[in-house]
């Protein structure tokens, strides 16, 4: 990605995630979760606005399946999806 | 300078700038004549190693008519221009000290450089890329910025010893900036013995890896796939609403996403792109 010359040019530097890294899902217990946000998202046209809830319960499966650790939905965004009412679509 | 005409010299004094051949026998003797000087001075040694190389002839005519001599022709027989001299030797020698003692600042600088902006960077921050502080509550007040589309594009990569299937689960999303988002990635072992991977991704362009958060992904932990196992690799993430007020963004809507999987083994560490 950079060769030896380039001091002068900016470099990526990569991040850990703020919450660590998902377990993996060995089991498939969340697979179908998965498969709805997919289908989601093929049939909008990749567009992620139209598909948070399909991310929320994706999510949600994966906490209740101890593969994700508990979040209060507001902290990874949700906020607007909590009371059941999704929000305007852009 | 033009030409100096001098009526009582005009058969043969066209003092001024010209071309003169380097072969002319007739101006042979003016041309070494400087170079014989003892006192000669360094004030016009351009024009003087010019004028060996014949290109630009300065006529010296004039330095046998002391009214017409010009003050950058000192002869050493003129007591007059021999304080001349000495003064241009002096203000030389002044300024060749001035000049030196800028490159010495100049380097010494550039070593006093090194730990200062250590001291710059503890004080301010500024760990390496200017990244506005994003805690995690954050995210629960960010607003999407929800004129401004960016396309995500997703790509995959192994490592050459690695034998994973490693492919993203759809190419491209579209999100807008305060949105958190979720994409996918398949990986699959279709080897006999489990293999262990971890790794590491890429943002382009590298200005707006910056505003790329990961919430939560699978990079820089081991994740061991068993034999004939695929699984699904999510990542969670979301681009700072802050992305929209950088102007040095304006043109960016397509920002690529890339995963690298390498083989974790023992005593190997993962290389991390980039200078650090």
């Amino acid at each position: 990605m950079s060769t030896a010359m380039n001091f002068g040019t900016k470099s990526f530097q990569p991040r850990p995630p703020e919450k660590g890294s998902f377990p993996l899902d060995h089991l498939g217990e969340c697979k179908s979760f998965k498969d709805k946000f997919m289908k989601c998202l093929y049939d909008n046209h990749f567009e992620n606005a139209l598909c948070r809830n399909e991310s929320k319960e994706y999510l949600e499966c994966r906490m209740e399946r101890k593969l994700m650790l508990q979040e209060p939905l507001e902290k990874l965004g949700f906020g607007d999806l909590i009371g059941g009412k999704s929000e305007a679509k852009k | 300078m033009g030409g100096l005409w001098y009526p009582g010299w005009r058969g043969v004094a066209f003092c001024g700038w010209r071309w003169i051949h380097p072969g002319s026998p007739a101006r042979a003797a003016e041309r070494v004549e400087p170079f014989l000087r003892p006192a000669w001075s360094g004030t016009g040694g351009a024009e003087r190693g010019l004028r060996w190389l014949g290109t630009w002839k300065h006529c010296s005519l004039p330095a046998r008519h002391p009214a017409l001599q010009p003050p950058r022709r000192p002869k050493s027989s003129d007591p007059f221009t021999r304080a001349h001299v000495e003064e241009w030797r002096r203000r030389n020698k002044t300024t060749l000290t001035y000049v030196a003692a800028v490159a010495v600042a100049m380097l010494g600088a550039s070593y006093a450089a090194v730990p200062l902006y250590r001291l710059y960077c503890q004080t301010t921050g500024l760990g390496g890329s200017a990244v506005a502080g994003h805690a995690s509550d954050q995210i629960e007040n960010m607003v999407p910025v929800k004129d401004r589309i960016l396309k995500i594009s997703f790509n995959a990569d192994v490592h050459a010893s690695l034998q994973w299937n490693f492919r993203p689960q759809q190419t491209e999303i579209y999100v807008v900036p305060g949105e958190t988002a979720l994409a996918f990635y398949r990986a699959k072992n279709p080897t006999d013995k489990p293999i262990i991977g971890i790794s590491t991704y890429n943002v382009v362009p590298f200005e707006a890896g910056q505003y790329f958060n990961k919430i939560q992904c699978f990079c820089f932990e081991e994740q061991r796939l068993n034999p004939q196992e695929e699984v699904d690799m999510p990542v969670f993430f979301y681009i700072d609403p802050e992305f929209a007020e950088d102007p040095r963004m304006i043109n960016v809507d397509l920002i690529t996403l890339s995963y690298t999987f390498f083989e974790a083994k023992e005593g190997h560490t993962l290389p991390v792109p980039g200078y650090n």
